[in-house]
């Protein structure tokens, strides 16, 4: 048996099988924990790692599991897009557990960090479903996962905040799949497939009988991606969730879990439906509104917020805001943008998610007013941090800049300035409120439990030291990405 | 093989900033290494670019392109006879204020963050005159905005740092500002390069006057231009003197050179002639030159009243540029030279006094002429030239920048300079007559005989040059800075090429 003509399968397969072996060995061996959920997700990315230069090689895949063809079995289908995704999320959920694997000790009760380690490989094996999937039931499938995952990371620091937060997360959470589960159901009665490629053969068709139960499945797979993924309105959950998790959880809440939502919307609105349907209501204005909105808000909120995590994750709100502005552009530069910055807020996010864990973990302070002087003791975490600020304001040289430059460029391209000047008023909220964390952290005399934090274990630094460097590397060369994020835009706007 | 030549911006941009990091090391060893090696990499810095002369006079233009970010956008070198004028003045400064610094700074707090971060401003200051296309000079301007924060917040204050959040916010508008305009410009040129044969945007449009007026607002930022100036005055009085210096002398003339740069290879001088999108310029620089001018008459700190100079002055070089004819620029860059040598002279001889004696009100200088005659007398030079007494540089640009004003057939604006030179005579002479014949206040001075107390000598022969360098570049008919000015006028008008 070739195994490498099963990668796209194993990616999923073996992080979800070591999951479920986690809590045994966390009884057996528990030192054990650790190494095994590294390796599995280490196999993972080289997976991903393979698959995206497969695609990039020969052309995207598909792959029959079961060798069951569609529209019967389930397919999985590795396009530009979908290999970028699953590399994203095996790459920065790597470093993510990698750094976790310190932090957790301090934030998580003995007993239940066998347990973290399953939620978490659950989590990376549903993303990656969710992105190489090719079928909406499947994918359907891993959204639940997903989200019982990522609830489980959330509660399972047992404070009230934790519980509280995960517990609007699930209804809300629910309530999305809820929908999303309504909108498979419509598409499935009018065209009789699950499969992506089959249901975008029967749309046309479908639309001139049932135009309306169309619209209807497509507002209700918006809503329901939408509230997953915290676009704006439907955001509510995010702050309180991402802030009071455990920062390894916060960490990939923020950077993960809400893009692959957005990926999943960007693979149905561009491959499953017709674009005749997306021209019958203004759904990509609609988008393009509520993520102008977004962004803006987002950031006008984080302004006022002195909980570093929380500021963090209202700023993660403007953030998907970029990614939907790119979506709802529909022109190359702009999707190229859109889809560039699921992978550098990714790295920025995740980044600064782990910084700020990392002086909490140091010093115990999570407010912003008394984090004074934490350049002078902290010094790597804070000029991770103030890279993190940087590429979030858009400086050149880091990789926000990258992708706020093909957005505002898309946004030209279309001849709609105006969300041009909304990419630039959100940098400079974003400046309001990064830079002066950047100032505090090194002018400023330390005191109190910053004066002396606890010094970090090599396990925290190393990953931050490597997220801070790919911020630049990514800023400085980001031809590396480009050219799949480039054929990705290419393959979805049909070019 | 591309001869030395093409290689000498990347290593003049290169190599400050790879001594920061050498310096940055060695500062946690020895001080004294850590200040000669400041000293010899600014000096190195001010050769390299001397080295870049005789080219540069033949007429030859030096490209480089070092790798490309995405395509069409690359960090790209590119070196004409206006970028050499500048970097060769900026490079001759920052000598300077490094020598000085060395006795200044021994008696304040985090020099082992100074230096390092003289170094690299220098380079990004290298990096943005030496850019070839606006987006390098983008990464540098961002650079040198953002990395001469620590300059202006050094003293670590409540008021510096209040001055320095000013700075912060309103860099990253103009940086967003530039951001706008270059991506304008990328999108309707398809190419940011300033090596492009014919100006990058030839059509009047509305986008491209958003892109002007973005450019407007990015660099007019920097250079202390009306109604953006508002951090300046709080900025550069908070810096330690020789960083004010720099700020004052140097890093506000980025502005002016983004701005050239923008009208002549952006859009081109036919373009802005037919649109006349420049009298939006002349008008902020008119009010610029009186406002600048009038505010510092009101103001009893010394330092702050030299800021609100500095922002008259570069009215000047704004009205220069607004006029697009060829004397006009010429007077406009000769007045970037003798800007910078009359301001970092003022502010280098007001750091000698707050050195010597703390005193940094103007109220407080009586006598202090005595005290320090060397120091004072340099002052008196500068400001002399500053009001615009013949035979001094600062005389020659305003006559200059007159008849170009003449030449256009604005005489409004050659009133504007008059208005504004007395304006300066205002509050220069006063510090001036006060220092030499006014009585020191305070009690118990009235009958001590003054003893001479100057600055250290290291102090003094910086602050020395830099003023027999106003009377030098004013009183010899042809000079370097004139001949260069001269040059780059010419070479712009012709287009660029």
């Amino acid at each position: 048996m070739n195994l490498s003509q099963h990668l796209p399968a194993l990616i999923v397969v073996v992080p979800l099988f070591f999951a479920f072996v986690m809590p045994l060995l966390a009884r057996w061996r528990k030192q054990w924990c650790v190494p095994v959920t590294l390796g599995a997700i280490i196999f993972s990315f080289v997976a991903a790692v393979k698959m995206a230069f497969q695609v990039m090689n020969t052309g995207p895949f598909s792959y029959y599991m079961g060798d069951w063809p569609p529209p019967w079995g389930i397919e999985l289908g590795i396009d530009y897009l979908a290999a970028f995704a699953a590399l994203t999320i095996t790459g920065v959920g790597l470093l993510i557990i990698w750094y976790g694997s310190k932090d957790l000790l301090h934030e998580l009760k003995a007993e239940v960090i066998g347990w973290y380690y399953t939620l978490y490989l659950l989590l990376i094996a549903s993303m990656v479903g969710i992105v190489i999937t090719n079928d909406i039931f499947n994918m359907f499938v891993f959204l639940e996962i997903c989200a019982i995952a990522a609830c489980g990371i959330i509660s399972i620091k047992e404070s009230r905040d934790c519980i509280e937060a995960a517990f609007k997360y699930l209804v809300l959470s629910v309530l999305g799949s809820g929908a999303f589960l309504l909108a498979v159901a419509m598409l499935y009665m009018v065209t009789g497939h699950l499969n992506f490629t089959f249901m975008a053969e029967a749309l046309p068709e479908a639309m001139a009988l049932y135009p309306n139960n169309l619209l209807v499945a497509l507002a209700l797979l918006i809503v329901g991606l939408g509230v997953k993924a915290a676009l704006f309105p439907l955001h509510v959950w995010l702050p309180d969730a991402h802030s009071s998790a455990p920062s390894p959880s916060s960490a990939v809440l923020s950077a993960l879990v809400i893009k692959v939502y957005a990926v999943a919307m960007i693979r149905l609105l561009y491959l499953v439906f017709p674009r005749e349907l997306l021209g019958m209501a203004p759904v990509m204005e609609i988008i393009l509104w509520m993520s102008s909105l977004a962004i803006i808000i987002g950031s006008m909120f984080a302004i006022v917020q002195d909980d570093i995590k929380k500021m963090l994750a209202y700023s993660s709100i403007a953030q998907i805001g970029y990614v939907f502005l790119g979506v709802g552009l529909m022109s190359e530069s702009a999707l190229v943008g859109g889809i560039l910055h699921i992978f550098n807020h990714a790295l920025m996010k995740s980044m600064l998610f782990l910084a700020a864990g990392a002086f909490i973990y140091g010093t115990g302070v999570r407010k912003l007013s008394e984090l004074k002087g934490i350049g002078h003791t902290m010094p790597i975490p804070a000029i991770a941090f103030c890279i993190g600020a940087f590429s979030m304001v858009g400086i050149p040289i880091t990789s926000g800049f990258i992708s706020k430059w093909y957005l505002a460029l898309g946004s030209l391209d279309v001849g709609r300035p105006f969300f041009m000047g909304v990419i630039l008023i959100s940098s400079l909220l974003n400046g309001f409120y990064y830079l002066p964390i950047v100032v505090n952290a090194f002018f400023g005399e330390p005191e109190k439990a910053v004066a002396k934090p606890k010094p970090l274990p090599k396990q925290m630094l190393v990953p931050l030291t490597i997220l801070s460097f790919g911020v630049i590397f990514f800023g400085v060369f980001p031809s590396l990405i480009l050219g799949i994020v480039y054929r990705a835009a290419q393959l979805l706007l049909g070019l | 093989m591309p001869q030395l030549d093409s290689f000498l911006p990347v290593w003049i941009v290169m190599f400050p900033m790879v001594m920061t990091v050498v310096i940055f090391y060695v500062e946690q060893r020895s001080e004294k290494m850590r200040n000669a090696l400041a000293v010899a990499t600014s000096v190195v810095t001010f050769l390299s670019v001397l080295a870049l002369y005789p080219g540069v006079m033949a007429g030859k233009i030096i490209e480089f392109e070092l790798f490309q970010i995405l395509p069409n956008l690359a960090i790209s070198f590119r070196v004409d006879i206006l970028s050499f004028s500048l970097a060769l003045l900026s490079s001759f400064i920052w000598m300077l204020v490094a020598i000085y610094s060395i006795d200044y700074m021994c008696k304040e707090h985090g020099c082992n963050r100074y230096y390092p971060v003289l170094i690299i401003t220098l380079a990004s200051c290298m990096g943005i005159f030496m850019a070839g296309d606006l987006f390098t000079l983008f990464v540098f301007f961002e650079l040198m905005s953002l990395i001469s924060y620590v300059l202006v917040v050094h003293e670590e204050t409540i008021e510096a740092l209040r001055a320095g959040y000013k700075y912060l916010i309103m860099t990253i508008i103009g940086g967003l500002a530039l951001f706008f305009g270059i991506i304008i410009t990328f999108e309707l040129g398809g190419s940011v390069s300033l090596s492009n044969p014919v100006p990058l945007i030839s059509e009047p449009s509305n986008l491209a006057f958003f892109a002007f007026i973005s450019f407007l607002i990015g660099f007019g930022m920097k250079a202390g231009m009306f109604p953006l100036h508002v951090w300046l005055p709080d900025a550069h009085p908070v810096a330690p003197s020789p960083a004010s210096a720099l700020l004052s002398g140097i890093m506000l003339k980025t502005g002016a050179y983004g701005l050239l740069r923008v009208i002549f290879h952006v859009y081109g001088i036919e373009f802005m002639q037919e649109t006349g999108w420049t009298v939006i310029l002349a008008v902020v620089a008119v009010i610029t030159i009186l406002l600048g001018s009038a505010v510092a008459i009101t103001q009893e700190n010394l330092k702050r009243r030299l800021a609100y100079s500095s922002v008259g002055q570069m009215g000047y070089i704004l009205l220069g540029i607004s006029i697009l004819n060829e004397r006009a620029l010429m007077g406009n860059i000769f007045h970037i030279f003798s800007h910078a040598f009359m301001k970092s002279t003022l502010f280098l001889a007001a750091g000698a006094i707050i050195l010597k004696t703390g005193k940094k009100n103007i109220k407080d200088l009586g006598g202090i002429g005595r005290q320090m005659p060397f120091t004072m007398f340099a002052f008196t030079l500068a400001a002399l030239s500053m009001i615009g007494i013949p035979p001094f540089n600062g005389f020659l640009s305003k006559w200059t920048l007159s008849l170009g004003a003449m030449d256009a057939g604005v005489p409004f604006y050659v009133l504007i300079l008059l208005i504004s030179s007395l304006l300066n005579g205002l509050y220069y002479l006063p510090i001036i007559i006060s220092a030499f014949f006014g009585e020191e206040h305070g009690e118990g001075h009235q009958h001590q005989s003054i003893k001479i107390n100057e600055a250290p000598y290291k102090m003094l022969i910086p602050i020395a040059i830099l003023a027999i360098s106003c009377l030098l570049f004013g009183l010899l008919p042809s000079n370097l800075p004139f001949d260069l000015s001269r040059v780059a006028a010419e070479y712009l008008l012709r287009g660029g090429f």
